[in-house]
């Protein structure tokens, strides 16, 4: 049995990345959580100047339907700090992808150039983060936009570029047409879904910056959804890396079904023994498959596509 | 049947109580909505002022249902906080985190300063009623000022008791003896060294790096317990990141905020430096 799988070029050693925003602010979790089993990491989302993000609180989990809502806003350190970040992941051999972030062709240009001399496995564009009043979605929700990023950023590297997509859009095959165009090498479907929670107690808003991105098993359907859609129309075009409340091994065969070369995984590892959460992942990814007799992962993508 | 605080959106309770401890500390009893599963020594909350900040605090005490928070006024979430009054709301996430491990028959040695003190209250009366004959107990505590030494009265009272022993120290020696307490210890550690010894501390990381590279060196000492609370933390459950710790990547929310002397020993950040929300290193 074969775990390893393909995202045009880049080969992992099972489907298992860890999503961008979750442990990704320092070399160390990004590499204990990649020892722990997954098959590749990305970072958090990097701009070009250092951002504290929003006021707390800023991420809480809501028991009741095992997600999560947030309103970090992209805090991170600036590129010019984080490479040493990255620098230290690359000497680990740590296969890593780099989510960039920026409003605007010049600022995801600065980023991406200021970090490409580093041998990464790729960029990822994040070009759909809720949780910022300006870069992100405005970006992401505009055909012409992502057209030009994308391939502008594409023009500037020879890594390949992926684009993830948000979800709160009316119509996502917009969006990845422009995409592909582009010269996307990969579309990751999908960011957290636009929410909110107010305490009916204080009346307020409880997230500092009022409103957040829901993550977690409540979005698991609506990403699978969204890769289904996605494969039945450019599957033969472009890989798709699948997101949204995986919490399963299960769930990983699920989305592979659904169309995803490979999945993201983020909420699911905010607990106490994430290496144990890992592990369970990869015994039931083989249980399945040892049960239905597949030998290897790519015997899975997109089979729930066969009627 | 135990209840638990799940993790989940800020349950909302009353403050009950506000108690003064000194001019920018204030003690506030809460109300939470049931009996929880009780938490353990150096256990904290994500404690929420509704509409301004969100922060983590330690558990000082709980008894039944009345959580106690001791809480200094240093940033904008807390002076907002210092506003409310009893009977106002707060929401409360929790119980997060590693506690103190308790070791039994052993002498104790319990150094802290400044805001580290509120756990510690805890920690000790929880040694003191489990204590057996051998247990000892050495409490040392340092402040810039008299007036800057949280729990005076009681530690002096547990001291009368024979509860306990005191040390305490101030930077201008209006209390106690003049100096740090790691010097206190230091002293105590050199005169006596046949029993088996644990330190736990909390308070400014600069002392306690200083008293881990003391305690080290020490064969008695058995383990060496310190609360890294003090940093910046998103999620409190070990999701965000914003707290994680190098080389090993642990997260102060989860793994920590108590950390054991073998993992201390690892630990780059530990005196040297912290993250900011950005999660650019700032020297501590």
């Amino acid at each position: 049995m074969n775990l390893e799988t393909k995202i045009g070029k880049i080969t992992l050693r099972n489907p298992l990345i860890l999503a961008s925003g979750v442990l990704g602010s320092s070399y160390s979790s990004l590499n204990r959580i990649y020892n722990s089993g997954f098959g590749a990491v990305i970072t958090k989302s990097i701009g070009i100047d250092e951002r504290k993000g929003n006021p707390n609180p800023s991420v809480f989990f809501l028991h009741e339907i095992k997600s999560a809502i947030n309103s970090v806003g992209l805090a991170n350190p600036g590129y010019k700090l984080y490479r040493e970040e990255l620098k230290i992941l690359i000497e680990k051999e740590v296969p890593t992808i780099v989510s960039i972030f920026g409003g605007n062709i010049d600022e995801f240009s600065e980023v991406l150039e200021g970090l490409d001399d580093l041998p990464f496995l790729c960029f990822e564009l994040n070009l759909s983060c809720p949780n910022t009043e300006k870069e992100g979605l405005a970006v992401g929700t505009d055909p012409q936009l992502v057209y030009e990023i994308t391939k502008e950023m594409q023009k500037r590297t020879s890594k390949p570029i992926w684009v993830k997509l948000t979800p709160n859009i009316t119509d996502i095959f917009e969006i990845a047409e422009a995409a592909i165009k582009g010269g996307a090498s990969a579309l990751v479907a999908i960011n957290t879904l636009k929410a909110m929670i107010i305490d009916i107690y204080s009346k307020k808003p409880i997230l500092g910056f009022k409103r957040g991105g829901l993550s977690g098993a409540a979005i698991k359907p609506i990403g699978i959804r969204f890769v289904y859609d996605l494969f039945e129309r450019f599957g033969e075009t472009i890989p798709i890396v699948g997101v949204g409340g995986i919490n399963s091994g299960y769930d990983v065969i699920e989305y592979l079904l659904a169309g995803a070369s490979a999945v993201e995984v983020g909420t699911a590892i905010g607990i106490k023994y994430p290496e144990n959460k890992t592990n369970l992942f990869i015994q039931q990814i083989k249980k399945y498959m040892h049960e239905q007799k597949v030998e290897s992962i790519s015997e899975l993508i997109g089979g729930a596509h066969n009627d | 049947m135990t209840k638990y605080f799940h993790n989940s959106k800020p349950e909302m309770c009353k403050i009950i109580k506000i108690m003064e401890e000194n001019e920018d500390t204030r003690t506030f009893s809460i109300k939470l909505p049931f009996t929880p599963k009780k938490p353990k020594p150096g256990q904290f909350v994500m404690l929420w002022v509704p509409g301004i900040d969100e922060f983590p605090i330690g558990v000082a005490g709980i008894k039944d249902q009345i959580l106690e928070l001791c809480v200094a006024k240093v940033g904008e979430g807390t002076k907002a906080l210092f506003e409310l009054e009893q009977g106002d709301l707060v929401g409360i996430r929790g119980f997060f985190g590693k506690a103190f491990r308790i070791k039994k028959s052993i002498t104790h040695i319990i150094v802290g300063g400044g805001y580290g003190m509120p756990p510690l209250k805890y920690l000790i009366e929880e040694i003191i009623k489990g204590r057996t004959e051998q247990d000892e107990i050495f409490v040392f505590e340092g402040a810039r000022t008299k007036e800057k030494l949280l729990y005076v009265e009681l530690l002096e009272k547990w001291k009368k008791e024979k509860k306990i022993d005191f040390f305490p120290f101030t930077d201008d020696g209006s209390y106690g003896k003049k100096g740090f307490p790691t010097e206190g210890v230091k002293e105590y550690l050199n005169k006596d060294n046949e029993k088996s010894v644990v330190i736990y501390s909390a308070g400014p990381e600069k002392m306690m790096k200083i008293l881990f590279d003391i305690c080290k060196n020490y064969n008695h000492i058995i383990d060496i317990q310190m609360s890294l609370a003090d940093r910046h933390m998103r999620c409190g459950f070990g999701l965000c990141g914003a707290c994680v710790v190098d080389p090993e990547g642990l997260r102060i929310c989860v793994d920590g905020p108590v950390f054991s002397r073998e993992q201390l020993e690892k630990m780059d950040d530990f005196g040297n430096y912290s993250r900011l929300p950005s999660g650019k290193k700032e020297e501590i």
